[in-house]
């Protein structure tokens, strides 16, 4: 049975179908990254503790369950940085009053919930397709999956 | 013979195959398949976890860490009680695992006896 790979541009092929239950965890760690999100809002961390427990929890699954989990990871990682950086700049202009409401500010602002949105839509549209069984691979982060990820 | 023990083993797939992974369901097969007489009535009177009463059970009792005292990981199950669950945060993990978990501590308290 083959399984279809699909890319954020192409469909490939993948080579063997995952079972019931490696759908479940893998799509389980996307959904899993949002809730935690949720969760742990306006926190930006909490959210990386999560996707960090889910995968070091199926270190020892199938690698299609390991793979996913890396990309869930490293996208929450991603999060972590460009979300801080957020965090800290809001809670020092309203606690210290050294800052204020620039215009650098708010475009950096706009960039961040652009980022988290595109990042939410993606986690979605993941969490959908691989517990259909379908191998979805993002951008870059696809690739750090494969270099971090070992059959 | 064979198709006697053939059938044998995919009844009792048919009834406890839910509390295993479904990736592990053809090694157990295998395994079964080759089961001597004397331990079927061993394995018969195995008792497993249902996974999804180990989830209703990490809904309600998740933070105090009880669905991991259940499953038999009583080092974790202490751990997640001091920490309160680890803050809320592994009680989240916890209700997404905790299924997986209790199909795999299935499975390797049906291998010890094959």
């Amino acid at each position: 049975m083959e399984c279809h790979e699909r890319t954020m541009t192409n469909t490939l092929t993948f080579q063997s179908k995952p079972s019931e239950h490696e759908a479940e965890k893998a799509s389980n760690s996307y959904v899993m990254s949002l809730v935690a999100l949720m969760a742990g809002l306006p926190l930006p961390i909490i959210n990386l503790i999560a996707t960090l427990a889910f995968y070091i929890a199926n270190k020892k699954g199938t690698y299609f369950v390991r793979w996913h989990c890396t990309q869930a990871l490293f996208s929450q990682l991603s999060l972590l940085f460009i979300n801080s950086f957020g965090f800290w700049w809001t809670i020092s202009i309203f606690i210290t009053q050294k800052d204020t409401i620039n215009n650098n500010y708010i475009s950096y602002i706009l960039v961040v919930i652009l980022f988290n949105l595109i990042e939410f839509i993606a986690t979605i549209y993941s969490a959908i397709q691989t517990r259909k069984g379908i191998h979805v691979r993002w951008w870059f982060y696809g690739d750090i999956a494969d270099l971090i990820c070992k059959p | 013979m064979e198709i006697v023990n053939s059938s044998r083993v995919d009844n009792y797939l048919m009834v406890n195959g839910k509390f295993f992974e479904s990736h592990q369901i053809p090694a157990i097969r295998n395994q079964l398949l080759k089961l001597d007489d004397s331990k079927w009535s061993t394995l018969q009177i195995l008792q497993f976890k249902d996974p999804t009463l180990m989830l209703i059970i990490s809904l309600v009792g998740g933070s105090l860490g009880i669905d991991r005292f259940m499953i038999g990981d009583t080092g974790l199950g202490i751990a997640k009680l001091i920490t309160c669950g680890g803050l809320g945060i592994w009680t989240i993990v916890d209700l997404f695992l905790i299924m997986g978990a209790t199909r795999e501590r299935n499975a390797e308290k049906l291998f010890q006896v094959l």
